[in-house]
């Protein structure tokens, strides 16, 4: 089980879903993430799972909300801007309090974009693309094995809050192949027997809906939503430090580009500049606390991402008057190579140091 | 003797929030009779819409899912299959406007019962968009006035309206569809004999059983309630026709 494999970071999630109890898969075709879904088909029809072709994503994400008031652990899967049809049902989720991990493996945007691998989705994702007043977890894995690693924490924290999850990946990790290993899921069960739709057997009837015609009731709802993701925000933000213990200069990436943004902190050190790098987990909650403290350290910060400069706003909130916040990106395609990145970044960076 | 009383499945001290004179409130109390006589109120699963059908979970006693406008065919077929995961055989059905389920929700609709999906879709048509205030919806008849066809609806200019009950019993994954009034108590009678079996057919596994209700709307229609059901039965019925278009059973 825990020997390492060779793995596709689509395959990666389908798997790790499966050994963590995903009971419900409901999916549309789309690249570059469909293989999830065709993993899926097969071994969930043999372990006599529900998995349903769903007719378009709208049809998908509602099946999952459906599927989640019954406590089955749930996941959906597509890709930007058909992520973007199920930004309705997210918002109901989010209201309802139902659990439902939805898989973003982003393509290039905006409208149809193409295949290319993006981290365009950003702001839908961590801001949200529905209506009113929610958040979403957002978990954005970095390499295959942390495709596994969170789709195991997608679950657990569904479950945990009763809240959607984002697991939000791009093209590049979903199709690539490395060694990963699909480890045990580390995560306890959650009791959600206080909620769950299963009848009203010895106990009153239960209704979920987020339609409130009582004013004083739907305010007393968002601010209890609040206090949840209040919760959320003390507890689960998550990141990586890389080389951070001495730095001089702090770059900030996510998911794949920060992979690559590693190989530029590697080239500065060998010219002596101690460069580190910030890399959030978790996208929402973000963790603006630490990077705060880091940021305090050094005079510039440089945000690196695959878009025109999404989570840049968040550094930004971060950083705030720290230090300046400068910013590398490029919407789509090829990854910025290293080069590329040395070559912006000297720009910034001939400032504070004359001989780069 | 006692000649009526309260369904079980009716919350109790629930006051009907409907317009006077609507048929919501018998069309929910035929519904709970029925979940009353099948025996199924523990073990049912309802899906409520958006419009006036959406208050649903405020007058039947049982577990109870708003879904997103149009999309309770989507929820109840997520809510059937995941149970069914997990070992459970539950009673899901959704209860619906026209609006709900044939316009924004005709794609989730049609393609439950395409696949055949084992769930029980009842859908109250009244020839409008009610809850909003009376607007042309798909269903609305030939030369009928809303508040947006004023001039009353026109092939040309609005285009046809659909025959629902007809549509999904063309599907090969529908066990049962059919056209039921609840104008006079001879169809409220029938009604309810029409919906028990389409519950049934669910209890059996045949696949989509489907009910279209078709109601009045006094308010919108701008008539009192009795003459908003000489309406149907002297006007809509010849329209949309009161039959079975699909038993699997019999066919």
């Amino acid at each position: 089980m825990n020997e390492k494999e060779l793995l596709k970071g689509n395959i990666a999630i389908a798997k790790a879903a499966l050994n963590c109890g995903c009971k419900c898969y409901f999916g549309y075709p789309i690249t570059p993430q469909t293989e999830i879904g065709e993993f899926l088909s097969g071994e969930m029809q043999k372990r006599k799972l529900a998995y349903v072709c769903a007719e378009s994503e709208i049809a998908a994400i509602n099946m999952a909300l459906g599927a989640a008031s019954t406590g089955a652990k749930v996941m959906t899967s597509s890709s930007s801007c058909a992520v973007s049809l199920m930004q309705e049902a997210i918002s109901y989720a989010s209201s309802d309090e139902l659990p439902i991990v939805i898989v973003n493996v982003m393509r290039a945007g905006p409208g149809q974009g193409y295949i290319f691998p993006s981290q365009g989705d950003y702001n839908q994702a961590t801001i949200g693309g529905g209506n009113g007043d929610y958040k979403t977890i957002v978990l954005s894995p970095s390499s295959v094995q942390e495709c596994v690693d969170l789709t195991y924490k997608a679950f657990y924290l569904a479950q945990k809050y009763r809240t959607p999850v984002i697991l939000l990946a791009d093209g590049m990790l979903g199709q690539m192949a490395e060694p990963a290993s699909i480890t045990e899921n580390p995560y306890p069960e959650i009791d959600n027997s206080s909620w769950i739709l299963d009848g009203a057997k010895s106990r009153p009837a239960r209704e979920i809906h987020s339609l409130e015609p009582s004013q004083n009731k739907l305010n007393r709802h968002i601010i209890e939503l609040y206090k949840k993701y209040t919760t959320i925000e003390q507890n689960e933000c998550d990141w990586e430090e890389y080389n951070c213990d001495d730095i001089e200069v702090l770059i900030t990436a996510f998911g794949t580009m920060a992979r690559h943004a590693k190989a530029l902190c590697n080239h500065y050190r060998k010219k002596g500049i101690k460069m580190g790098l910030f890399r959030p987990k978790t996208l929402y909650p973000f963790p603006y606390k630490r990077l705060n403290e880091l940021s305090q350290k050094v005079n510039v910060v440089i945000d690196i991402e695959m878009n025109m400069g999404q989570m840049l706003k968040d550094v930004r909130l971060a950083v705030l008057s720290n230090a300046k916040v400068s910013f590398i990106g490029k919407p789509t395609g090829d990854m910025l190579r290293e080069e590329e990145m040395v070559d912006a970044s000297k720009n910034v960076l001939k400032e504070y140091y004359a001989n780069i | 003797m006692q000649i009526f009383k309260v369904p079980k499945s009716i919350k109790k001290n629930s006051n009907f929030t409907f317009c006077s004179g609507c048929d919501h409130g018998v069309a929910i109390k035929l519904v709970a009779q029925i979940i009353d006589e099948l025996n199924i109120q523990e073990d049912t699963i309802a899906i409520a819409s958006s419009g006036c059908s959406v208050l649903l979970y405020d007058f039947l006693d049982v577990d109870c899912l708003e879904a997103p406008h149009g999309r309770a065919c989507a929820v109840a077929t997520g809510v059937k299959r995941a149970h069914k995961a997990m070992g459970n055989n539950k009673f899901v059905f959704t209860y619906q406007g026209d609006g709900d389920f044939a316009s924004i929700g005709l794609a989730e609709s049609m393609h439950s019962a395409l696949r055949g999906e084992n769930i029980t879709a009842i859908c109250i048509n009244n020839t409008n968009y009610g809850m909003t205030g009376g607007q042309l919806g798909p269903t609305t008849a030939l030369g009928q006035i809303t508040t947006t066809s004023p001039n009353g609806r026109n092939i040309e200019y609005h285009g046809y309206p659909i025959k629902t009950a007809e549509q999904i019993a063309l599907c090969e994954g529908v066990s049962y569809s059919a056209r039921v009034a609840l104008y006079d108590i001879k169809n409220i009678m029938n009604a309810k004999k029409v919906i028990k079996k389409a519950f049934e057919y669910q209890k059996k596994g045949l696949g989509f059983s489907f009910v279209e209700i078709l109601s009045n709307c006094p308010t919108n229609w701008k008539l009192s309630p009795k003459d908003s059901h000489e309406k149907i039965k002297n006007e809509l019925v010849k329209i949309y026709p009161l039959d079975v278009f699909k038993d699997v059973e019999n066919d």
